[in-house]
């Protein structure tokens, strides 16, 4: 099998807007916005506000472009001219390149809308214009639209774990051959409907302030933004004289198959998530440099990922520098993922992890900190696990 | 690499719930289509739609409650149950962590984004907005279909949706396929689901694109497409296991292609470029030319425009051989079951290789010249088909086709 590498990435989020941007902040330290939002009012959240696409996307076509999708074509952008695939001097664009976007709710403002249109002014008076950004996959096909992907274009949809899935899904495609480039990750944008279903859940912290792992956690925010990796195999990206940044080693994912929803507090989909990640990359637990983990600041599932760490990890555990990016994301659903991985790849290729935003005592004894920590090692484990059942883990390796 | 295997169907579709129903329905040229019932269209221009009415959730679930999940699952996880009863599969002899879903969608479970805004228009909290948000966070999200029939039977492997729309199934069913192939799970359940709802209604009603009575694929007259729903699940396991456990099987999955047209959100590029891509490519990994097709499955909507291009790209692929390929639509009987329709599309060329018979094109009155190929008017037909083609097309210039042969052992 080839082996897949990461030769460009691609960041809307809120710490940062583009990889340097993004990179510096998080080591800063920053923790997630916790103001009201102004596009929203009435819910807190980590909110990237209001920003101008012009710069990146032109004037062309934006206007029917909604909030998500503006995220994603960004991030699309970014990564497409970090490794010279830009696709803008080119009539037709690439029938090799292509998009994997990881999602939880799509468009869903761009639905209820619609729907809300049709249900007070009447059916005849919704715009078609608006109606494919009703279907999932509708972010995906417009981006393709944009920035002329011609390749496969695929939505994936798992939960909090759908950005892990998408790149997982994309590292596939090149392996057998059926794509040359792929732009993978997750979007997510927040609205409305996503900020009340958060709230309503009962998972937002009601101190608005997400502490992953934190002994006084008491809840997560919501966060919003757009990762991509270009994605391609070491022998394209040699072939064509781009020096790889990571590659993509081992993913893992086991669904909980709950009864009813919540996390296993068990973790043994968590576990076992990990496990197949570890075993697919042909490594143990004790080459794993450091870990990206998905706590959000979730009693339970914070409290259930640790437990899960400790099964696959044991005593060693404690010397494995751990960051939660999540304290300074927020929970960015679809995209969280995907971040969490652009983190990680980070941390590898400055030997150092980021520090998790506030931290400042944890019961489940992880190495934490809300400095960054130095790490020695070339393998870094990513997870990405969720209230509904889904867990996620991706190993990556620094590219030498 | 493993070759893999259908051993197992389910369906439930609007001309009848259950593999035998469905096949001699589908066989016999039934129509689906009736005045939609789940909603009132008094304020629409169309009237009609293809709903699932002989469905009742309490008859397939076991573990979780109807309520507790939307009607695209419901049917999914109904689906499922008779995929894998078909199947004949044992779960108490299967490592459970080893067993994955993958689902594809074209809206996933709208009707809580719809009861939110019915909650939102009624006002206040009186009108139970909150609750309704609840659910849109709960219920909504399209990956709680995979995640239901996960759940329902304890399958712990990889669950996954992948909502490319009007070609899901095709993208769920592939996905299936690399899973098993490369050894990483012991079986897939895989398919598509779709609940008929006002939100896609409302649209397609919009573009002009539903047809007033009928649906006409490849009609010269032609009036448009019929908005539909359902779900299909298949079972998906290495070819060495089902005979192992001595199973039946369906069909082997070949091979499968993607594209995308980057060209139009709502409307395929006009030489249908990116769906001959999408059949060549489907053509090349099976290790199959066009001279080995036996049967097209097509997309076949009965829109004026999809049916022209579609036409167009299998004339232009297939050349002088495209007018002796059989090639149907059963979207003229069920509809257009949305993220469903190539998932049961693909277990009908399943069914297809399996019994010989390939389903009619119905409500074929004239032919037309821009179409031009043998649509297997009316009337289904004996041929027994060795290997069938499944061409899926989507919202977002989006391409799946996907090659299935029937099984002969050596």
């Amino acid at each position: 099998m080839p082996r897949i590498v990461v030769t460009g990435t691609g960041v809307m989020a809120t710490p940062g807007t583009g990889p340097e941007a993004f990179e510096e902040a998080l080591w800063a330290g920053g923790a997630s916005g916790e103001q009201e939002s102004t596009r929203t009012p009435g819910y807190t959240f980590a909110d990237i506000g209001e920003f101008d696409p012009k710069p990146w996307l032109g004037n062309k076509g934006v206007r029917v472009l909604d909030r998500g999708t503006r995220l994603l074509c960004i991030a699309a952008q970014m990564a497409l001219t970090a490794t010279g695939l830009s696709q803008e001097s080119s009539e037709q664009g690439d029938v090799e390149l292509g998009l994997i976007c990881g999602t939880m709710f799509g468009g869903v403002h761009s639905i209820a809308s619609f729907d809300w249109t049709g249900i007070t002014d009447g059916p005849s008076l919704v715009s078609p214009m608006d109606f494919p950004n009703t279907v999932i996959n509708g972010p995906a096909g417009q981006a393709a639209i944009k920035h002329k992907l011609r390749g496969v274009n695929s939505t994936i949809c798992c939960g909090l774990a759908s950005g892990l899935y998408a790149i997982d899904y994309a590292a596939d495609f090149l392996r057998f051959g059926r794509a040359r480039y792929l732009l993978a990750g997750g979007m997510e944008e927040v609205c409305e409907e996503a900020a009340e279903g958060f709230e309503r859940m009962q998972l937002a912290s009601p101190t608005h302030k997400a502490r992953p792992f934190a002994t006084d956690r008491d809840g997560t925010l919501p966060g919003e933004g757009a990762g991509l990796w270009m994605l391609e195999t070491e022998e394209t990206a040699l072939g064509r004289g781009v020096l790889p940044l990571l590659e993509i080693m081992g993913f893992g994912a086991s669904h909980d198959a709950p009864a009813s929803p919540g996390y296993q507090v068990r973790g043994e989909g968590g576990v076992l998530a990990m496990r197949h990640a570890l075993e697919n990359s042909g490594i143990g637990p004790e080459a794993i440099a450091c870990i990206i983990a998905s706590a959000s600041g979730s009693r339970t599932g914070d409290a259930m990922e640790a437990l899960a760490l400790r099964e696959v990890f044991g005593a060693r555990l404690a010397d494995v520098p751990v960051c939660a990016p999540k304290a300074a994301l927020g929970e960015c659903m679809g995209a969280s993922g995907a971040l969490c991985a652009i983190v990680a790849g980070m941390a590898l290729r400055r030997q150092e992890v980021p520090p998790t935003a506030g931290f400042t005592t944890s019961e489940t004894g992880l190495k934490l900190s809300a400095l960054p920590q130095k790490i020695d090692g070339e393998y870094g484990l990513i997870n990405a696990f969720s209230c509904d059942g889904n867990n996620a883990s991706l190993v990556i390796r620094l590219w030498t | 690499m493993k070759r893999v295997v259908i051993t197992g169907i389910g369906v439930v579709s609007p001309i009848g719930t259950g593999k035998d129903v469905f096949w001699t329905a589908l066989l016999a040229g039934t129509s689906g289509i009736r005045p939609v019932a789940s909603f009132d269209t008094s304020r629409f221009p169309v009237h009609v739609g293809a709903e699932v009415s002989d469905f009742d959730a309490k008859d397939h679930l076991e573990r979780q409650k109807p309520e507790s999940m939307g009607r695209a699952s419901q049917m999914a996880v109904a689906a499922a149950r008779m995929a894998l009863a078909d199947g004949q599969v044992r779960l108490d002899g299967v490592t459970r962590s080893r067993v994955g879903v993958a689902m594809g969608t074209t809206s996933g479970e709208p009707i809580f984004v719809e009861m939110y805004n019915d909650a939102k228009k009624a006002g206040g909290e009186a009108g139970g907005k909150s609750e309704a948000a609840a659910d849109v966070f709960a219920k909504y999200p399209c990956h709680v279909i995979p995640a239901y029939v996960a759940a329902e039977f304890g399958l712990r492997g990889p669950a996954i949706m992948i909502p490319n729309a009007c070609a899901a199934g095709n993208y769920a069913v592939g996905y299936a396929f690399d899973q098993v192939r490369s050894g990483r799970v012991d079986m897939m359940l895989a398919g598509g689901a779709d609940a008929f709802s006002r939100i896609p209604y409302m649209g397609f009603a919009r573009l002009g694109a539903i047809a007033p009575e009928r649906c006409q694929p490849f009609d010269k007259n032609r009036k448009g497409m019929i908005p539909g729903e359902g779900a299909g699940v298949m079972v998906i396991e290495p070819l060495d296991a089902a005979l192992a456990r001595g199973a039946k099987i369906y069909a082997e999955v070949l091979g499968y292609g993607t594209s995308c047209d980057a060209h139009h959100m709502t409307a395929a590029h006009p030489q249908g470029e990116g769906g001959i891509r999408a059949m060549a490519a489907a053509l090349a990994q099976s290790g199959l030319t066009t001279e080995d097709i036996d049967y097209i499955s097509a997309h076949g909507t009965g829109t004026p425009t999809n049916d022209r291009i579609e036409s167009h790209a299998v004339r232009t692929l297939f050349g002088e051989r495209a007018p002796l390929v059989p090639m149907s639509s059963i979207k003229s009987m069920l509809g257009h079951t949305m993220g469903a329709a190539s998932a049961i599309e693909a277990l009908t060329c399943a069914l297809a290789l399996d019994t010989g018979w390939i389903p009619p094109t119905i409500n074929h009155e004239e032919p037309d010249p821009e179409c031009g190929l043998d649509i297997v008017p009316n009337h289904a037909r004996k041929t027994d088909p060795r290997v069938a083609l499944n061409n899926a097309y989507a919202f977002g210039g989006n391409n799946a086709s996907l090659c299935l042969a029937r099984f002969e052992a050596a």
